[in-house]
């Protein structure tokens, strides 16, 4: 079921590559499906620590490497910050 | 000085680089060349003959098959006479063809490579544009799909090669094709393509000899297999292509260096001062084993660079050696030209020429500064996935503690401040370079060397504390600046 962050997340991802909003699934690769690089990718969760006011280090981003688990990555620390 | 060496087919290559020494100082007149603003068409043939535009080409279609660190030899040595000729020859090894080679198909290889290999056809590379300079996602220039025929509309700038290349590769941007919404493209264009024009040449700071032009995209059509790789996966394309481009200009930047350097020795040692040779001068002494320390560690670091196989690996040693080497040979034919007193400002003495040619390394092929950001950038990432141990370096913990530190205090907001991520990048650059120096030295483990090693890392460790000084605090210089009366919002 697609959700409020999920459409967000996606929505700031699409800002940053050359595939349409509609097109991106949670299931594709930010690098090998979405054309992003090591560079991209930090500028991507960046903007999205800033968007969604999250306290984010290089650390916790290590293995986001999906759209799925950016997601995720959005709403655990949504839940920390909650919590 | 000493030239730069490789482990791979030596016996080839050296002989090859004996020609062409040879055929350079008998045929290049880097001052006739700047005076016309032009490469004699015999020199350019003479090159061709030589082999020297099918040195990274396949061997199937008439080239070389030689690694990118060969090329850098062939560059080095051919700036060591004219970073004209030098910069020609090495876009057409690097930039021009090399995204062909690797991206193309059998159809195209076999179209074009036997003419680029042996220079008959000399290639030229396209991204920047009036409106984009490093900002390779604001390309303007247009390709759209229209039945089995490309469209394209728009304007480049600053094309080396302009004049006289037989194929352009040329980066577009090419919304909805390959189903990318905001994707780039590579094309192969040939300047007799309906709608394509090449623009009037530039007159130049240095390099004068070598050709720089503008392209003009009227409407023009193209074949649909001018597509060079996958459509919209341009910027991955890119990224390769631009990691050799860089390395080879690197490699072009040591031959000047080199150069400067030769003419300063010579100078310093045959020239008297209070009775004595300048070189005799302790002063003079520490300043020339400087440029050389420098010039040790640009070559460290082009080779360092070339032996990379992994892509990313060659991309970030390509972002050090391309602002190391740069900064570099400015630094080197500087000082170089200083020694020499009034002579060198004359042109006769051959450094006014190279202080001209060099100058636009550190802008051309990505801005320094732009690419010391990214460098920050890629050391941050770096440094998170493989922390440095507290056995490593005394410099790299250093480099490391500092990057740490930026992260510590901004967290992931730090991938959105550029000069934070210079200063790292700065530092970065010298810590790579130095880490080169000494594996070169401990390679050959020659006193010279060891020495050369010692200083660049001495100015590694100056580059890393001047680098950590930096604050987020950017209130004073927007105070200095006086940016409300300039009408700029901070």
């Amino acid at each position: 079921m697609t959700t409020d962050i999920d459409a967000r997340v996606i929505h700031l991802i699409a800002q940053l590559v050359p595939v349409k909003e509609k097109d991106i699934k949670p299931e594709q690769r930010l690098r090998d499906d979405l054309g992003m690089d090591s560079v991209s990718s930090m500028e991507l969760l960046s903007m999205l620590a800033e968007d969604f006011e999250l306290d984010v280090g290089i650390e916790d981003v290590a293995d986001v490497h999906t759209v799925a688990a950016t997601i995720e990555l959005v709403k655990v620390f949504l839940a920390k910050k909650a919590a | 000085m000493q030239a730069l060496t490789t482990d791979t087919d030596g016996g080839v290559v050296d002989a090859l680089l004996e020609q062409t020494a040879r055929f350079c100082a008998r045929e290049v007149d880097a001052r006739a060349i700047d005076a016309a603003a032009q490469i004699p068409s015999a020199v350019l043939e003479g090159l061709g003959a030589l082999g020297l535009f099918g040195v990274t080409l396949p061997e199937a279609h008439g080239g070389a098959g030689l690694s990118l660190a060969d090329a850098c030899r062939v560059v080095e040595v051919l700036a060591r006479f004219d970073r004209s000729v030098a910069v020609s020859v090495g876009l057409h090894l690097g930039l021009g063809t090399r995204g062909l080679v690797r991206y193309g198909t059998p159809a195209q290889h076999a179209r074009w490579l036997p003419a680029l290999a042996s220079g008959a056809c000399v290639a030229a590379f396209s991204t920047t544009e009036p409106g984009a300079g490093s900002d390779l996602s604001a390309l303007r220039t247009t390709a759209t799909e229209d039945g089995e025929r490309l469209r394209v509309s728009g304007e480049k700038s600053y094309v080396t090669n302009g004049a006289f290349a037989g194929l352009f590769t040329v980066a577009v941007s090419t919304p909805g094709l390959g189903g990318a919404q905001r994707g780039q493209s590579l094309l192969l264009v040939e300047p007799t393509d309906a709608g394509f024009a090449v623009q009037r040449e530039e007159h130049k700071l240095g390099l004068k000899g070598s050709s720089t032009t503008g392209l003009l995209f009227d409407d023009a059509t193209l074949p649909r297999d001018r597509l060079l790789g996958e459509p919209g996966q341009g910027a991955r394309m890119l990224q390769h292509i631009l990691s050799w481009g860089r390395t080879l200009m690197s490699a072009g930047c040591c031959g000047g260096a080199a150069f400067a350097i030769d003419k300063a020795l010579a100078h310093t040692a045959q020239r008297t001062q209070f009775g004595r040779p300048l070189a005799a001068l302790d002063v003079v002494q520490e300043r020339l084993a400087r440029l050389r320390a420098r010039h040790f560690a640009m070559e460290a670091l082009v080779m360092a660079t070339a032996a990379q196989a992994d892509d990313d690996a060659l991309a970030t040693h390509s972002l050090a050696a391309k602002v190391f080497c740069s900064e570099g040979a400015g630094f080197v034919a500087d000082e170089a030209l200083q020694l020499h007193g009034a002579l060198g400002f004359i042109e006769d003495t051959g450094l006014a020429l190279v202080v001209r040619d060099v100058r636009v390394t550190r802008i051309f092929e990505g801005a320094n500064d732009v690419l010391l950001t990214h460098l920050g950038q890629s050391e941050l990432l770096r440094l998170a996935t493989k922390p440095v141990d507290a056995g490593a370096p005394a410099l790299d913990r250093a480099l490391a503690d500092f990057a740490r530190a930026l992260h510590d205090t901004h967290r992931l907001r730090i991938f959105r401040a550029p000069r934070l991520l210079h200063a790292l990048g700065a530092a970065t650059q010298w810590v790579m370079a130095s880490r080169a120096a000494t594996a070169r030295a401990h390679h050959t483990m020659q006193p010279t060397h060891l020495a050369l090693a010692q200083l660049v890392e001495q100015e590694a460790r100056s580059a890393v504390s001047r680098a950590a000084a930096v604050t987020a605090d950017a209130a004073v210089f927007q105070q200095a600046l006086g940016l409300e009366r300039l009408g700029v919002t901070p």
